[in-house]
């Protein structure tokens, strides 16, 4: 079997475990309003996997697609309690705003040079600094908030009918299925892949490592626009601290789901099981009763149990392809001389 | 022969690196549908052609021609655009795609940016059944073995209609039965005009092959021969230079009845090296030498604890030994590793820091290290090995190739050595230098050190060797004690072409 393909059974299968363990031991954990809880609360962050994953698969990262969410949201509220701006004209900046912040990602990594960590962790401060910019002050300077009541804005934190998924979640499934798709089945997916696993054969074969990587980043900063909106949608304001831990949540499920830092592995439907997995490790957990706290310190465990059983596992899958070839060949070597 | 039927000609090649003529004045050309072996030992210049062929180098004189008319390549694009590809050494595919996915990269077949992934993917398995190639289109690249790997090298070049496809040592990682296939794919794309520069070091497959081969030494034309005029042993004394060499003066090691330090039974390790045996007595300086992926390297690193292997015994001093890198230093083990810049020192450490770092047992006391004894041992070590600057505070990456691996030895030297291993010490250093690293190996051996090297390098081998092992295809299949080989029987029996047999092959 393909190494990827076990590797999606491995995490599908943890993933399966997991609901059943706290089915089975908790009475509060399967009911379907616990479960559209939980998948409403990873949607956000899924979004935001999204495109992560991809400048994953390009061989890099992005720390900073949770700050650019808060950034987007703050401008919004900037926009609506400032200026009398229309929703259309506010969503067009906002979004305006997210692309170039993806844009700029990609700048200094595909044309500046800049390792991707240090190019996403520096584009962190500048938009968290951008976020202070654009908060809302009250008289004395003090940063404060506004309440966004937009009924257009409002309802994208709701869901369909009364007990139906929320609005969020139906979003980060059917962006990533797109996203997939995207992957896939494009021309520009390919090159994503083909850029992280190999640049050099990628670039000789007409591949362009500035496209490549802007194109990820650019759709990493639409992501953080979509969640930006949801966020919204949910919380009516923006805090300065909104989506500053996402960004290492979207990247944990990433990994979780089988995308490789050395890059040209991993796809949407591994992430979205690692953004399962992720939220139904802490939901279930806070069944048993455990504090928040201790939640963080399980979920990092896990993190860090998955990434040495992933080494160990690559490490492993490689030397049995090359142990298979040797021993074939020594089988052909008997068999041609004997 | 008539000019039309020359498909690419290289007229009076020039190309000078710091002074040296790495070509001087070469001529090269290849006919439609001929494979056009080019042969010349390590440093002949056949590399350097190649890349000015395939856009890598600018040439510094000469002109080239393609059908006929007189082109410029000036990059690895207007060398494809020509019809030449190349199949590399190192592969450059992207090991998380398909086969049909590699082949069509940068080529793609879209609409609106959507693959038409069935129309690529029957395109591609056509092209695969047409040449019988035993890969699927749909075969993700990292599972296949390396001689498929380089099939679907050979159909990316195919896909760009190339009409000159140069293999550089493509049989050097595949098994025999691999490399029959892949002989027999050569002689299809033949009868299809396509025309092939062949580059190996097996000379018997070289001789098989060819239609024409030309031959370089020291970056000048040395010969070219049709198929119909081959004798091996002419075109080995092309290679070499020389009418006759003769064997060089004996090293007879005078303690040859001397203890062995190291001794190897039956190793092997699977895919690397199988049922290996030999042993190094003190003093003695023991080479292996054969084609590289031999299996040589891999037996150094087996035996210095840094590479596992499947069965087998080694024993130091007639004593079992487990390599394990830190058990083999503290035994008195020392390494001079094969890529000097990677394995072999810290770029950005002094020479100082570069020796202290194998020395701590010696100089640090209950975790602190005593900064005078450092100093002491650096100046010691330059000593030993000649440094120039003689400086031991200047940063090792800033010294010439030859000091580096002076700096490398140099870690080891100040050691109470009992084994000594080498692995192609030489490569990439100035003659002067080859000389004083030889000098210090000889040192070596008269204190008593067992000496295993690994070299390509056959004037090295017979240089500094007092027995010689030829690998080939993971076995020692020839032992010579030096006084007795001579260039020519290394290179045969390297090249898996024994010496007495090479004429009647030909005949």
């Amino acid at each position: 079997m393909r190494q990827e393909t076990l590797r999606r059974f491995i995490s599908f299968g943890l993933l399966v475990l997991l609901v059943i363990i706290f089915s089975v031991t908790t009475d509060s954990f399967l009911n379907w309003g616990n479960i559209n809880t939980l998948l409403r609360e990873c949607s956000v962050t899924g979004i935001l996997a999204i495109g992560v994953t991809m400048a994953i698969i390009t061989g890099g990262n992005d720390l900073s697609c949770g700050h650019l969410m808060g950034t987007v949201c703050m401008l919004f509220s900037f926009l609506y309690y400032y200026t009398g701006m229309s929703l259309l004209m506010i969503l067009a900046l906002t979004l305006l705003l997210a692309l170039m912040g993806g844009l700029l990602n990609g700048f200094s990594v595909a044309v500046l040079q800049i390792p991707d960590f240090i190019a996403t962790l520096s584009s962190q401060f500048i938009f968290a600094g951008l976020t202070y910019i654009f908060a809302i002050r009250n008289e004395y300077g003090s940063i404060t908030q506004a309440q966004i009541n937009n009924p257009t804005i409002t309802a994208l934190g709701g869901q369909i009918g009364k007990n139906g998924p929320y609005f969020v979640t139906i979003a980060f499934f059917v962006m990533a299925a797109i996203a997939q798709f995207f992957l896939k089945k494009t021309k520009r997916g390919t090159y994503i892949y083909a850029m992280g696993a190999n640049r050099k054969s990628a670039e000789y074969s007409g591949v362009s490592f500035v496209k490549t990587k802007i194109t990820a980043f650019v759709i990493s900063g639409f992501c953080a626009f979509v969640a930006a909106m949801f966020t919204l949608g949910r919380l009516h304001t923006a805090e300065v601290a909104t989506g500053q831990t996402l960004a290492l949540q979207a990247i944990s499920a990433t990994v979780i789901g089988g995308a490789a830092f050395t890059g040209g592995r991993g796809d949407m439907v591994g992430t979205t099981i690692g953004v399962l997995f992720m939220q139904v490790l802490r939901n279930g957990m806070r069944k048993y009763g455990f504090t928040t706290q201790v939640v963080a310190v399980v979920s990092g465990i896990v993190i860090v149990l998955v990434l040495v059983f992933d080494a160990y596992y690559n490490e492993f899958m490689q030397k049995r392809i090359k142990r298979a070839a040797a021993a074939a060949r020594e089988k052909k070597a008997v068999s041609a001389n004997g | 022969m008539a000019e039309k039927d020359l498909l690419f000609e290289m007229r009076e090649i020039e190309k000078v690196f710091a002074h040296v003529h790495a070509l001087d004045h070469v001529n090269f050309n290849v006919r439609r549908g001929e494979v056009h072996a080019l042969l010349g030992e390590n440093g002949a210049g056949k590399s350097t052609l190649i890349k000015i062929l395939t856009g890598v180098y600018p040439k510094d004189g000469g002109q080239i021609f393609m059908d006929g008319k007189e082109v410029e390549i000036s990059s690895r694009e207007s060398a494809a655009a020509l019809g030449i590809a190349c199949i590399f050494q190192e592969l450059s595919l992207v090991p998380t795609l398909s086969v049909y996915q590699n082949v069509m990269l940068g080529k793609e077949i879209a609409k609106f940016g959507i693959v038409n992934a069935k129309q690529e993917r029957k395109q591609i398995q056509d092209l695969i059944d047409h040449y019988g190639f035993p890969v699927g289109a749909n075969d993700i690249v990292e599972t296949l073995s390396v001689a498929q790997m380089q099939m679907v090298e050979i159909l990316k070049a195919l896909a760009t209609d190339a009409k000159l496809i140069i293999m550089d040592e493509p049989t050097a990682s595949l098994s025999s039965r691999e490399s029959e296939l892949l002989y027999k794919i050569i002689h299809q794309l033949r009868e299809r005009d396509v025309s092939i520069i062949y580059i190996s070091h097996r000379l018997e497959e070289v001789f098989n092959l060819s239609d024409r081969i030309t031959i370089l030494r020291d970056g000048k034309n040395a010969g070219l021969v049709e198929k119909e005029h081959i004798v091996p042993s002419e075109i080995i004394k092309m290679m070499i230079g020389k009418e006759v060499s003769e064997a060089t003066a004996s090293r007879e090691l005078k303690t040859s009845d001397a203890e062995p330090v190291l001794t190897v039974k039956h190793l092997t390790r699977l895919g690397a090296y199988n049922d290996v045996s030999f042993e190094v007595k003190r003093g003695e300086v023991v080479v292996l030498t054969g084609l590289v992926g031999s299996g040589r390297t891999e037996i150094v690193r087996t035996v210095y604890g840094a590479d596992p292997y499947d069965s087998g015994e080694i024993l130091i001093e007639g004593k079992p030994y487990q390599p394990k890198i830190s058990r083999s230093v503290a035994t008195g083990f020392g390494l001079i590793p094969e890529d000097r810049r990677t394995q072999g020192f810290s770029p950005l450490l002094s020479v100082t820091g570069n020796v202290a770092v194998t020395n701590y047992d010696k100089l640090s006391k209950s975790g602190f290290v005593n900064k005078a004894n450092e100093n002491t041992l650096g100046h010691e070590a330059v000593r030993l090995v000649d440094l120039r600057p003689p400086n031991p505070d200047v940063q090792v990456g800033n010294l010439s190739g030859g000091n580096q691996q002076k700096a490398v030895l140099g870690k080891w030297l100040t050691r109470d050595l009992k084994i000594m291993l080498i692995d192609e010490p030489t490569v990439g250093i100035d003659i002067g230098a080859k000389d004083e690293i030889y000098e210090i190996i000889e040192r070596l051996s008269a204190d008593g050190v067992a000496v295993l090297m690994v070299s390509s390098d056959i004037a090295e081998v017979l240089r500094v060797a007092h027995r010689i092992l030829v690998m080939r295809g993971g076995k020692i299949t020839k032992e010579f004690n030096n006084g007795v080989a001579t260039q020519e029987d290394i290179l045969m029996a390297s090249s898996g072409f024994a010496a007495e047999e090479g004429k009647e092959a030909d005949a």
